[in-house]
């Protein structure tokens, strides 16, 4: 079976290097109706959020704990990528691999009615919660924790074993973390710029916590469904599908020459932005050689 | 409201979003407009956007197709450009019989942006078959589709266009069924489409039958000469404006980010950030001004690989997939327009189009090359704003005397601000089925 889905791969991408004049690709349809309806929620809750902030903000401004950052502390424009050429090799390869398997499956799946995918979604969004909680252990985050079993908890019963967000409507929000942030607290710097193959952008210490994540999945084996061989493959190509379908992100939509650069750009400094929140009691942890970035 | 933003924020490579930094010691005025190019509300705007409230009713579901499409008068590919072979567009297919609408997205734009969104959900629901297609100025528009490689000329990429609406018609599936052909296009993808409808007239391979502009430039030079100055004004010149502007956002966003509760840098966040940070018009003006220079990076860059005119590339030497163009980019992002219209542009039009000049390129590129159609054909429409930045007092005048009842001005919008509003709308499905009639503004 193994052997079957590969051989059918390798074909998939060898036809897609073939020349072919005119390709039609059917695409999940737009649902612009729906969309303007979740913008004007968005723009009410940010509004709802904004005046809340400020009102919390006129009752008592906390002091900081830290002196604010200021642009000494900014690291370079530059990234860390000793390995760029092989990355941008492996960028390729995703981008065709995207496009020519896993995003045409995606937008099958995008055709299953609305309620079908969300219970996927959530039922796989229920599971990493297990990996969250542990995490946040080894952060001695032990309040995010909580709530991650408090999550878990809830939508494994209330929410029919995982298919319905309950704790979320009982306000209690998604946070999810993993191996790569603990990693980060425990005081790795991010390390080199990495482009995972099926995966996409990454850096070393993300590369070493995704294997971190994979083990704590497999090692507690929740309901049984990471061990058992015919389940598990099953498992985890769900859970890519689902994943893929619900980034909105699209190899080479930028049609630029430079999208390399600039997903690696922005890739990065979101990663440090987090770290600086990571650290915000132990800044000592977070400061790396000045230049280039990630280091 | 905020998927500009955001589309900004992801293509910009410097979260444009929250500027702020810009104002903490901004040489320009905080309140009242920043650049004397646009008003406070202009320069919001168009940033933001129709607000949600305010957008016309749009259809339950929309059908997409995505069509990549090989054409036969293509350039060889260079290897960098790996990713472009084939054009890509968007088509949404009536059951039935019906007009077809084809959009041309604004300058440097692929043919599938929230803009587009917009106007393709309120055309497919009021009956048109609906085909969008990236500017010419959009990279994999250049390699895919433009028969000369530098982008920016009317002429030439309006007949690169036309050629191309022609292949794609041809091999939409039998089962398309097309009544009418309307072309219509937003910012410079406005006066792309005014030209190619001007040239299907001489032509009548299409028979298009009524194009309209929405926010066109008058003057592409003058216009994008405009957003050089923003960018001057409120970023500063030279690549040291980025890298200060990305050093200030960047402290702006870790500090919100310190003393928030969130896990991770998010949607969420961002939105937040947005919110909070992005006030001045200073920090609108560089957000927009960043946007358009990220565009002419892209475009620079192929013109002068296609032109071999060794700016930045050697034209002997061209990058492979697996070279770094991190110093490439860096040069590229503190060139002005002004430099690829010297250095690109006019060396490779002069050497093949006999008897161009500087000047006569520059006059090439105004929409008086097709002032009699605008002026005589009832079949041309405008639809802009009295605030849009990429126009001056003239070029609007120039375009109401020229247009005569067949534009809609309004009060304002900004520069796209006001696309998707229920009046714009309303006006845009009244034009395209000629039931126009001048008074509704």
């Amino acid at each position: 079976m193994k052997s079957r889905i590969v051989t059918a791969l390798v074909c998939l991408m060898l036809g897609a290097c073939a020349a072919q004049n005119v390709r039609f690709s059917k695409l999940p349809p737009e649902t612009p109706a729906a969309n303007n309806a979740a913008a004007l929620e968005n723009a009410k809750a940010l509004v709802a959020a904004m005046e809340e902030a400020k009102a919390e903000g006129d009752a008592s401004a906390p002091a900081p704990l830290l002196p604010p950052l200021t642009t000494a502390d900014v690291p370079s424009m530059d990234t860390y990528d000793p390995w760029e050429r092989m990355n941008r090799f492996t960028y390729r390869f995703n981008a065709r691999f995207d496009d020519y398997v896993f995003l045409p499956v995606a937008n099958g799946y995008g055709h299953l009615p609305r309620p079908v995918r969300a219970g996927v979604h959530n039922f796989f969004g229920n599971l990493s919660e297990v990996v969250s909680m542990t995490n946040f252990v080894l952060q001695g985050r032990l309040g995010h924790s909580a709530r991650s079993l408090g999550r878990f908890a809830i939508n494994s019963t209330l929410g029919i074993g995982g298919l319905f967000d309950v704790a979320k409507k009982m306000k209690l929000k998604p946070a999810p973390t993993g191996f790569a942030t603990t990693l980060s607290k425990w005081g790795m710097h991010p390390g080199p710029f990495l482009v995972i193959p099926f995966y996409g952008p990454a850096t070393l210490r993300d590369g070493i916590g995704l294997a971190g994540d994979f083990g704590t999945s497999y090692a507690i084996d929740t309901g049984g469904l990471y061990r058992a061989t015919d389940k598990s493959w099953a498992i985890g190509v769900t859970n890519a599908v689902d994943l893929r379908a619900n980034i909105a992100f699209r190899y080479n939509s930028t049609g630029s020459p430079f999208e390399y650069e600039m997903i690696r750009f922005l890739y990065v400094r979101r990663l440090l932005i987090e770290d600086e929140g990571l650290h915000v009691d132990d800044p000592s942890k977070l400061r790396g050689p000045p230049a280039p970035a990630g280091q | 409201m905020f998927v500009r933003i955001m589309a900004v924020c992801t293509l910009s490579g410097l979260l444009a979003c929250p500027l702020s930094s810009v104002a903490q010691d901004a040489v320009l005025p905080v309140d009242g407009p920043a650049t004397g190019l646009a008003d406070s509300a202009a320069l919001r705007a168009t940033v933001f956007g129709t607000p949600p409230q305010d957008l016309a009713p749009q259809p339950d579901l929309v059908p997409m197709v995505q069509i990549d499409i090989a054409m036969p008068w293509k350039r060889p590919v260079p290897a960098v450009f790996w990713f472009n072979k084939r054009l890509r567009v968007w088509f949404s297919e009536q059951p039935g019989p019906a007009p077809l609408a084809i959009i041309i997205a604004g300058t440097g734009s692929d043919g599938n942006t929230s803009t587009i969104s917009l106007l393709r959900g309120a055309l497919y629901g009021a009956g048109y078959h609906v085909l969008t297609m990236p500017s010419p100025t959009f990279p994999g528009f250049i390699v895919s589709t433009s028969s000369t490689g530098v982008a920016g000329d009317l002429k030439q990429d309006a007949r690169d266009l036309y050629s191309a609406m022609q292949r794609i018609i041809a091999n939409l599936p039998k089962s398309v069924r097309v009544t009418d052909i309307d072309v219509l296009g937003y910012s410079l993808g406005g006066a792309n489409a005014a030209v190619v409808k001007s040239m299907d007239g001489v032509e009548r391979k299409l028979g298009i039958r009524r194009a309209v502009m929405i926010n066109p430039p008058v003057s592409l030079f003058s216009s994008i000469g405009r957003l050089d100055k923003l960018f001057t004004q409120s970023i500063g010149s030279g690549d040291a404006g980025i890298e200060q502007l990305y050093q200030k956002l960047y402290v702006q966003l870790a500090n919100l980010y310190r003393v928030s509760n969130e896990v991770q840098v998010d949607g969420n966040f961002l939105y937040g950030a947005a919110a909070t940070v992005l006030r001045t018009d200073a920090e609108f003006s560089a957000a927009i001004a960043l946007t358009f220079r990220i565009a002419l990076v892209n475009m620079f860059f192929a013109g002068d690989l296609y032109a071999k005119t060794g700016v930045v590339v050697d034209p002997k030497h061209p990058p492979r997939v697996g070279d770094s163009l991190a110093q490439i980019n860096r040069t590229l992002r503190g060139k002005p327009f002004s430099e690829y219209f010297e250095k690109v542009f006019a060396p490779y039009y002069m050497a093949h189009r006999p008897g161009a000049t500087r000047e006569s390129l520059v006059a090439e590129n105004r929409l008086d090359i097709i002032a009699d159609e605008l002026r005589g054909d009832p079949d041309y429409f405008v639809q802009t704003n009295r605030d849009d930045l990429i126009l001056d007092k003239s070029e609007l005048q120039w375009l109401e005397r020229t247009l005569g009842d067949r534009i809609a001005v309004y009060e304002h919008g900004g520069h796209l601000g006001n696309i998707g509003e229920r009046q714009q709308i309303a006006d845009l499905l009244d034009m395209l089925a000629g039931r126009w009639n001048g008074d509704a503004k």
